[in-house]
Formats: structure tokens, C-alpha cells, sequence
């Protein structure tokens, strides 16, 4: 989806103006620290409780730290031992105390956790290494607690094939095939290079969130958060979250955030919109239309006399798109496509045609709703990168030539808080509706009603905090008085939003308001 | 792991087959010059329907073996489900160790830096004796094991006759 790369792409640097965590470079942009609590605010007030919470590294690591402390103490095995145990149980601390007690020895087998080694060489002075042959003292052997030894130089090599393949290394066994002994930690850290160590720890923190059902990380491009969700599905408030890179998805789906429409309304949504316009750019690049009935056709013969198929049944020439009466000889004509022309531009086809209609109708109400969707989709973007502009320019400029402080001026990042909110749930509606059953007719009605209603609303915002505010940027004393327009935007930014909530609730209830008041009636 | 040690103990592993032959199947170099080259000869195992076969193959192995694992390819023809039409063999001990990134074989049947010709050339040998014709590399003679025992088993008895022609 090339709107979501744009918009991710193009977001990420006004983003994180926007969220500035407070540890960071706080005294100088207090402002923004402000409006980074409002924006949550405004941004999630519809979860009365957040029902997620975004990691950065460092508290997965922590976090990972936590769950090995907890085990180790709680099964008194070594801290090495119990990080194989998490990453075997996809770091589900319940499950392994379930298991461990319940039966230790299968836990310890299937993990490849060795009480004792199967074999003993230590007690010799020399060993051969099971990978190269060659003799080597004992001392200098390894093994990973099976007894089964290999020379040092065969081990690092081991180790690192296996971290340079992938994240299968956090579950690397004893190089013996009928051995299960898993390979720690403690070995890799003895074992692998630099590079190599630092590729494993990443791959164990990635493990976290993973292998976790309740983890995932934020699909934002470069962004190393992750979010986890502890909200059941019913517990309102759906699955959208906001990272603290300020991308809203939804957790389900990892998709933008969609609210009021459901996961599958988005999938279908997205899968039509990718096969519509592959279809269009085949049409483009593989066919002409017909110079009468404008159906696309595409030359499968060698020759130029084109006939469209009936009813049209019109003839026409494939390279000038003319008529074939004025090519054939039969018809007085003469083939001079050879020669250059100046391409006749011919009016006459122009008219609308019965033919073409048919064919444009299914297409037509698709780009209906898909242009929508699209428009309010770059407007949106559009409205973040004024948002931004605001912030980091605008506020300061109005700030000095209006004589308010910055902090009375909050009313207007709200405006436009509300702005991108709301643009993005009109989006979906679009989505919505045409997915909603043409036979529904009071329940379209209502949806129409509704999405009218918010949308009139909307625009006044956005034309309100877009044009009106120009004036004040500009003239120190303008005719209005500023309060004034402070009253305005900040009426406008309340009542739009009642609008969205109003839509928002309907759909999410699938607009079920419909047949209770048909019923009443 | 320098060439230098693999080329070593692959040259240990030559002088331990000339001096403990192991039944079943002979081994030597393609060309004396090269100890990463081998050729091999492996004997249809008996009550098979290969028994009696003499099926040549060369193994190919990587500077970095015992890391990665040698290619096998029959030179000989061959019908068999894991044998792909060009020859090649096709057992999960012999995958990179990358091709299994999800780890659905386990741990045992894959690579491991343990296997020796000895080893590689006895997993073959079992092979032929147990098709296994749920991931098959030749997706026709897979086919013909499972619905056509008979057609089968005459397609590989023209290469066993074949293969003592050429020996």
C-alpha cells in the first residue's frame, strides 16, 4: 500500500517532534511536552483505561530480565538454564512452572536441559573431537553439559553458522544428532565473535515479543517499539493502539488503526483496492478503447482493421483509432497510417454511449467510495504535516503577534488533533459503506445520514482552523477579535467531535438504531 | 574453519575407509588431486528393489565442510522419490542449515557438523531401502512408488541393469 509507506515515511520525523519523550531534550521544547499530553489525550480518550502499554527495548529487556530472575529462583536452576526454559516456552512463565512440576524430567528432556552428561571424558587426559578427530587435552574441551566434546575451533564455527542462519540459534543443540542438550547462553558468549554475540542478543530480545501471543511489535518502518495488548476482545475501545511513535494500528491486524470498522471490512477493503488498480494499470498498458463505445480492447491479431464486438460492431483502425471507412479501399478510403499525421481529434465519438455505461456502472460506485476514501486519506496526511507546521512554527509566530502566551493557544493543536482523528475514521466509513448491502435501505439511509452530518462538520473545522487562523498569522489587529476565534474553533473542535462519537457508536453497534426505530414506528 | 582442516579431515577420513572398508558401498577421489571431490560407489542393498545395483555418485563438499554439507548427485540413473531427476540427493541431513529457518525437522535429521562420509553414504543406503514419499524430490517416480508399485519396480530394474552394464 503505497499510502501507508508515504504516509509512515513522510510521518516519522513530525512524529517524533510531536511525542517527544519527556527525558528528552524537555526544557526546550515544553510546548510540545504539553501538547504531547493533550494529543494522547485526544488520541486515546476513547479507552477510559489504556489497555496496552508500548516497550521500548530496554523494558523488554527488563522484562526478560524479570521472567529469568523468576524462574531461576522459583525452579533454583541457573540463570542460563532458565532462559533456554522461557524461549522453549515462548516466555510463558505460567505454562513452565505447570509443566516443571508436574513432570521435571520431560521438561528437562524436551528442552534438552541434561541433569548429568550421557558420556564422561573429563576424567581422561585426552579426547577426540567428534567433528574434526583430532586429540586434544581434555581441559580444552567443550560440551554442552551432555559430554559429548568438541575442540574449541570446530565449536566456534558451529555457533556461528548457526547464528549467521537466522533466529534458530536460540534453540542450538549439542552438534551430536542423538543428543538434545541445548547449547546456552554462557557458550555462545565463550564462543561466538563480537558481531556474532551482538546478532544472538538481538535475536533474544526479538524472541520476546514474538514468540509472545500478546506482544507485537509496532508495524511503523524503523520503529522499535513494541506494544503489549491486554485488553480482551469485547473489552471496548477494539484493538487500536498508538505507539509512542505516534502510528496508530490496530493491534489484530497490525493495519492503521480502522476504528469503527472491523479487521475483515479492512482486509477485503485492502485486497479489492490492491486488485482494482492492478486491473486498471493492465487496462492502461495492454489495451486501447475504442474510439465509439470506449470499452477497452486488446489486440490479439496481426492485422489493423479492428472490429469491436457487438453490439458496438464498430470499425476502426488499431494505430490512428479513425474509422476504417476512410482506410479501406472498398469504402473510397486509402491506408495512410504509414504517413504522419496529426492525430484527428474526433468529437463526433465523444458521446456518452449506452455501452460504455453498463461497463463503467460497477466500476463507478467502487471509485465512488475508493476516491473518498483516498481524498480523506491525503487529507489527513496533510492535516499532520500542518499540525506539525503549527507546532514548531505557527504557535510561537500567533504567540508574539496576538500578545497571548503559548499555553492559551493549546485550543488549537486540539482542533487539529481532532482533525487527523476524524479524517481517518471517515476514511473507514468509506470502507464501511460499500460494504453495506445495497437492499439495507433504512440502514444506509441512517449511515448516510450520520456520515453527512459529521462530515458537514468536519469541514467547517478544518476550513475553520485552516483559513480562519491564516488572518490572525498575518494582521496584528484584524477586524474580529481573537477571542472571538478562539471561541469558534474550540466550539467547532467539541461539536465535530460529538458527530464522530455519534458515528463511531452507530457503526460499531451496526447500526442497529435502524430497527429498533423501525420497530417503535 | 580454514580449507586447510577440512581438506585434512577429509583426507583422514579416505585413509580410514581405505583401511576399515565399510559393507555396502566403496569410496576414493574423483581425481587424486582433489580431497574435495569424491566418488562412490554404492551397493543396491540386499531384499531392495535396488539389491544388485552398483549406482555410482560423486560428492561434492563445500571449503567450509564439516560446516556445511557435501552435495550429493547419482552419475548413475536412478529412480527414486528423493532423487532428484538430475540426480541429485535429497535427505534432510544433507539441507544447508539455512534452508530450515522454522525448524520444522528436528534437530537430528538435520545437518550437523558430526556427519561423515561413513555417515552421509549410510543414510543414502537407507534411502533406498525406505522411500519416503511425503516431500518427494521427484515428484513423478513419487507418484509411481505410490500409485503403480509394479511400473515402479520395472523402472528401477532398468536401472540396476543398466547401472552393471557400465561397471
Amino acid at each position: 500500500m503505497d499510502f501507508d509507506d508515504d504516509y509512515y515515511s513522510g510521518g516519522e520525523e513530525e512524529d517524533q517532534m510531536l511525542y517527544t519523550d519527556d527525558d528528552t531534550d524537555a526544557e526546550d521544547f515544553d510546548f510540545i511536552d504539553n501538547a504531547s499530553d493533550s494529543s494522547e489525550l485526544a488520541l486515546s480518550n476513547r479507552h477510559h483505561v489504556r489497555n496496552y502499554t508500548v516497550l521500548s527495548e530496554s523494558d523488554i529487556r527488563q522484562r526478560q530480565e524479570d521472567d529469568i530472575t523468576k524462574i531461576s529462583t522459583v525452579l533454583s536452576i541457573s540463570k542460563v538454564a532458565a532462559s533456554i526454559l522461557l524461549r522453549h516456552y515462548n516466555w510463558n512463565v505460567g505454562k513452565i512452572h505447570d509443566e516443571w512440576f508436574a513432570d521435571e524430567e520431560k521438561v528437562r528432556s524436551t528442552v534438552g536441559l541434561l541433569e548429568n552428561p550421557v558420556m564422561e571424558y573429563k576424567d581422561a587426559s585426552e579426547a577426540t573431537c567428534g567433528i574434526c578427530f583430532d586429540t586434544y587435552p581434555s581441559g580444552e574441551m567443550l560440551d554442552a553439559g551432555c559430554g559429548h566434546p568438541f575442540c574449541s575451533s570446530c565449536w566456534a564455527g558451529y555457533v556461528s553458522i548457526a547464528i549467521n542462519d537466522g533466529p534458530g540459534c536460540l534453540l542450538l543443540r549439542c552438534p551430536d544428532p542423538s543428543c538434545c542438550a541445548a547449547v546456552g547462553q554462557d557458550m555462545i558468549n565463550l564462543l561466538a565473535s563480537g558481531e556474532e554475540k551482538e546478532k544472538y542478543c538481538g535475536y533474544f530480545t526479538r524472541s520476546y515479543i514474538e514468540d509472545n501471543r500478546k506482544t507485537k511489535w509496532c508495524p511503523a518502518p524503523g520503529c522499535d517499539y513494541a506494544v503489549d495488548f491486554c485488553g480482551g476482545r469485547g473489552g471496548g475501545g477494539g484493538y487500536d493502539v498508538t505507539c509512542h511513535c505516534s502510528c496508530s494500528f490496530c493491534w489484530n491486524c497490525t493495519e492503521e488503526a480502522h476504528r469503527p470498522v472491523d479487521c475483515d471490512t479492512v482486509a477485503k477493503w485492502i485486497l479489492k483496492n490492491c486488485a482494482e488498480s492492478e486491473n486498471m494499470n493492465w487496462i492502461l498498458a495492454n489495451s486501447k478503447p475504442c474510439p465509439k463505445c470506449k470499452r477497452p480492447i486488446e489486440k490479439n491479431q496481426g492485422c489493423m482493421h479492428m472490429t469491436c464486438t457487438p453490439p458496438c460492431k464498430y470499425e476502426f483502425c488499431w494505430l490512428c483509432l479513425g474509422p476504417w471507412t476512410d482506410h479501406g479501399q472498398t469504402t473510397g478510403g486509402f491506408y495512410a497510417c504509414n504517413r504522419y499525421e496529426e492525430a484527428k481529434a474526433d468529437k463526433e465519438f465523444q458521446e456518452a454511449e449506452q455501452q460504455r455505461e453498463i461497463i463503467k456502472n460497477s466500476l463507478e460506485r467502487y471509485y465512488h467510495y475508493y476516491e473518498r476514501w483516498a481524498t480523506n486519506q491525503s487529507s489527513r496526511q496533510k492535516a499532520l504535516a500542518d499540525l506539525q507546521q503549527m507546532q514548531t512554527v505557527h504557535l510561537e509566530k500567533l504567540s508574539d503577534l496576538q500578545c497571548q502566551p503559548e499555553s492559551q493557544l493549546k485550543f488549537i493543536t486540539e482542533a487539529w488533533l481532532q482533525i487527523v482523528e476524524c479524517r481517518r475514521v471517515l476514511k473507514w466509513t468509506y470502507a464501511y459503506g460499500y460494504y453495506l448491502p445495497e437492499e439495507e435501505k433504512a440502514k444506509r439511509e441512517f449511515f448516510e445520514y450520520l456520515q453527512g452530518e459529521a462530515e458537514a462538520a468536519l469541514e467547517r473545522l478544518h476550513q475553520c482552523a485552516e483559513k480562519e487562523l491564516e488572518v490572525y498569522l498575518n494582521v496584528k489587529d484584524p477586524e474580529t477579535d481573537f477571542n472571538c476565534f478562539r471561541t469558534k474553533l474550540s466550539g467547532l473542535t467539541s461539536v465535530t467531535k460529538t458527530f464522530f462519537e455519534n458515528l463511531v457508536k452507530a457503526l460499531e453497534n451496526g447500526l442497529s438504531d435502524v430497527n429498533a426505530h423501525a420497530a417503535s414506528n | 574453519m580454514a580449507t586447510f582442516q577440512a581438506g585434512l579431515l577429509l583426507q583422514k577420513q579416505l585413509k580410514d575407509l581405505y583401511k576399515n572398508p565399510v559393507d555396502g558401498f566403496s569410496a576414493g577421489l574423483l581425481n587424486e588431486d582433489n580431497v574435495f571431490e569424491w566418488r562412490v560407489t554404492i551397493i543396491g542393498p540386499p531384499d531392495t528393489l535396488y539389491d544388485g545395483g552398483f549406482f555410482n555418485a560423486v560428492m561434492l563438499f563445500p571449503t567450509n565442510y564439516p560446516l556445511s554439507p557435501p552435495v550429493v548427485r547419482f552419475v548413475s540413473e536412478m529412480w527414486h522419490p528423493n532423487v532428484y531427476p538430475d540426480g541429485r540427493v535429497c535427505i534432510s541431513i544433507l539441507h544447508p542449515p539455512g534452508d530450515d529457518p522454522n525448524g520444522y525437522e528436528l534437530a537430528s535429521e538435520r545437518w550437523s557438523p558430526v556427519h561423515t562420509v561413513e555417515s552421509i553414504v549410510l543414510s543414502i543406503i537407507s534411502m533406498l531401502s525406505s522411500p519416503n514419499d511425503e516431500s518427494p524430490a521427484n515428484v513423478e517416480a513419487a507418484k509411481m512408488w505410490r500409485e503403480q508399485r509394479d511400473e515402479f519396480r520395472k523402472r528401477v530394474s532398468r536401472c540396476v541393469r543398466k547401472s552393471q552394464e557400465m561397471s
